[in-house]
């Protein structure tokens, strides 16, 4: 599985939309239930499927597909 | 794969529900957000949802992030659940009766404050004051505390579960806080004791549902998660929302499931390891040492559930003289022949079995919680009688103390002083039908064993002190119930204090000791003349004793002598009542053409005292 494919069902599942409304380019202005809340929930969900840490200033850069595939990368995952 | 994914995976191979749940909660395992998710659909697909529970939460801190975890432990218990978050804060306006809270009509209203909610001085260091600074904000708390239970309270919200969120940081004093004299953890464990004291005296259907257990159970380094806490200010790091979650479903589960009454053990590898028709007396595991103090431990639990008035049932295959053997003789065993309300240890099947203990307890199967180590037993038995809940016991005898303690419907939310006896109570019914017994093969009529008995009725009319276990008896009872409906402590106070209704309950003594409260009727005295029965029932406990008759003309009798002159009463059918079927008609109430009942009390008067074998006596309310 690519780390985009990873990421698609990690953020349908916490957001509850289908896989196909995610595509390599959404951001959170994409998807009406990627508010605060989801985002949140969305970090949590990274934390625990790619076994990371993040810090709290890392929430805010990472509001997009894009931005968390370069983040994942910069991780040495994927 | 890692071994937390394989872990996973295995969950999701459950068949029924109570399995997943089991399973879930006997795992350990952590789960992720997406993995919660997963478990929701795999819940849902496997069974429908039998109940929706309504939640309501007013809170002082962000609660929306609890959803997926309540998702999850709703799902786990077959509930769809309704969640209301009211507006952040704890704004007077939710306590009022239009509010959005009440309006969404919940079961349960969890209410999310933090201690500086209960007195502004607590947002700043408590150590600054002395001892007696401290007790008047203490006393402070309280009262600001009463002010904003009491408000919820007069509303229609269910059951209010009170929390208090900890500190997020350890004492103020550290490392000697314990030996201060101001010592914060001291004032707190104080001012908790009082908060629920005043819960259990003074607020019905009101439970303070403790974090700092949560905070016990996970550690403050788990419980908190510092960048959720101080960027979106909520406070719980994953593991502790869905504990916390689970905990309040779980109080959910007991509201809206049927009652959990009876748990029923098997017995190797269950309360001792090893087999005793193979290892014998001095071979099974059981004592000072490893295993035999986790099965120890175990007998220990399960003694902590017999308080919580669960009564326990033994259901082994094994020769009855080998398992009577260790109960009798083996000197570890801590539960003895006196703890279980009832055996079946023979070769049946343990489904036949268990519906030979309900039939001799006279419980419904959906009361039961079994516990078996074995995979074929516990599928047998899920299997032949879903209404049961089926605990597997864990094979690592290191699990089996702590595996019945994420079993929602084993929590209690009160406790009355029949819960603490209620073994003693059943046993004392198996001396009484081995007496009768005895009466029967000697050639006696029932008439002369029932006297024998030297029965006594007490009646009590409208008594508050007892609401606990009025409320109690309208949601326990399934049996010998004319319309099973449930009412809490708040409605049941509200028919007491209501002067167009008669609330009257009864407690039965004989030579073989007494059963406590064991019936209720509720009468609304529509107009002078009319009276309607509206709920009247009796735990199964005393039947066979005439004790609902001599009860019901008791009554009547009261009602005719205050002028009423006919009395309308109605028999609602449930898969679970037909013992009443021809309750109403065998005390002289008419069928009418609508389906309900009717007895004119002054063409048929009701029945005297003397025609039953029973003294009563009437004490009047409180």
């Amino acid at each position: 599985m690519t780390i985009f494919e990873q990421l698609r069902g990690a953020i349908a599942a916490t957001l509850k939309v289908p896989p196909d409304s995610i595509t390599e380019r959404t951001r959170d202005e994409d998807l009406a239930s990627w508010d605060s809340l989801g985002h949140i929930n969305l970090m949590m969900t990274l934390e625990q499927t790619f076994d990371l840490a993040l810090e709290v200033e890392d929430f805010e850069k990472l509001r997009s597909v894009p931005a968390m595939i370069e983040y994942l990368k910069g991780q040495g995952i994927g | 794969m890692r071994k937390s994914q394989n872990q996973f995976e295995s969950l999701l191979t459950a068949r029924s529900r109570s399995e997943l749940r089991s399973r879930v909660g006997g795992s350990g395992v952590k789960v992720t957000l997406p993995q919660a998710q997963q478990l929701v659909a795999h819940a849902r697909s496997l069974e429908p949802a039998v109940q929706t529970l309504r939640l309501g939460i007013v809170h002082t801190y962000t609660s929306d992030l609890l959803d997926p975890w309540l998702e999850l432990a709703a799902a786990l218990q077959g509930l769809d659940l309704q969640t209301y978050h009211a507006p952040y804060g704890l704004s007077p306006h939710e306590a009022e009766p239009h509010s959005g809270l009440v309006t969404h009509k919940p079961d349960v209203t969890l209410l999310l404050l933090r201690r500086e909610d209960l007195h502004p001085e607590l947002a700043k260091p408590l150590v600054r004051f002395d001892r007696a600074q401290q007790e008047t904000i203490a006393a402070e708390a309280l009262e600001r505390l009463r002010d904003v239970v009491g408000r919820f309270r007069a509303q229609k919200v269910g059951q209010i579960v009170l929390t208090i969120l900890p500190p997020a940081l350890s004492s103020e004093l550290g490392i000697y806080d314990a030996q201060s004299e101001r010592s914060e953890h001291a004032w707190w464990a104080s001012l908790k004791a009082r908060i629920g004291q005043y819960l259990r005296e003074s607020s019905q259907a009101s439970l303070f549902l403790d974090l700092d257990d949560v905070l016990e159970q996970v550690g403050r380094s788990t419980f908190f998660d510092p960048r959720l806490w101080y960027s979106a200010r909520f406070p719980f790091g994953a593991e502790a929302a869905r504990e916390i979650a689970r905990r309040v479903i779980g109080i959910g589960a007991v509201i809206k499931l049927p009652r959990a009454k009876v748990i029923v053990l098997d017995a190797d590898n269950t309360l001792w390891g090893g087999i005793i028709g193979e290892d014998g007396i001095h071979g099974i595991a059981l004592g000072p040492d490893y295993p035999g103090n986790a099965y120890l431990d175990f007998q220990r639990r399960l003694l902590d559930f017999q308080q919580r008035g669960f009564i326990l049932a033994l259901c082994s295959k094994n020769n009855p003289a080998d398992v009577d053997q260790v109960l009798k003789e083996h000197p570890h065993q801590l539960l003895r022949d006196e703890h279980f309300a009832a055996r079946r240890v023979n070769w049946q099947p343990k489904s036949s079995n268990l519906q030979a203990l309900a039939e001799e307890l006279n419980l419904g199967l959906d009361s039961f919680v079994f516990i078996d180590d074995s995979d074929h037993e516990c599928a047998a038995v899920r299997q032949a009688l879903p209404q049961v809940e089926v605990i597997q016991a864990p094979s690592q005898p290191v699990q089996l103390p702590g595996c019945l303690d994420a079993v929602a419907r084993l929590e209690v939310l009160s406790l009355t002083t029949e819960d603490l006896v209620k073994t003693e109570l059943y046993a004392q019914e198996r001396r009484r039908r081995e007496s009768k017994e005895q009466a029967e093969q000697g050639g006696g009529d029932s008439r002369d064993y029932l006297l024998s008995l030297g029965m006594k009725m007490s009646v009590g009319l409208n008594d508050v002190s007892h609401l606990a276990r009025l409320a109690q008896l309208t949601k326990k009872t399934n049996q010998f119930t004319l319309t099973t409906r449930r009412y809490d402590e708040q409605q049941v106070q509200e028919f007491i204090r209501a002067t167009d209704w008669l609330v009257a309950h009864f407690s039965l003594a004989d030579t073989f000791g007494d059963s406590g409260i064991v019936g209720l009727a509720l009468i609304h005295i529509a107009t002078p003349e009319r009276a309607e029965l509206d709920s009247f029932l009796m735990s199964c406990r005393v039947i066979g004793r005439e004790a609902e008759s001599a009860f019901l003309h008791t009554l009547l009798r009261r009602l005719a002598e205050a002028g009423v002159k006919e009395v309308v009463a109605s028999y609602i059918p449930t898969p679970k009542n037909v013992l009443v079927e021809n309750f109403l008609p065998e005390q002289d109430f008419e069928k009418c053409a609508d389906g309900s009942y009717r007895r004119d009390l002054v063409k048929t008067p009701p029945r005297a005292e003397s025609y039953f074998p029973i003294t009563v006596e009437v004490s009047p309310g409180s």
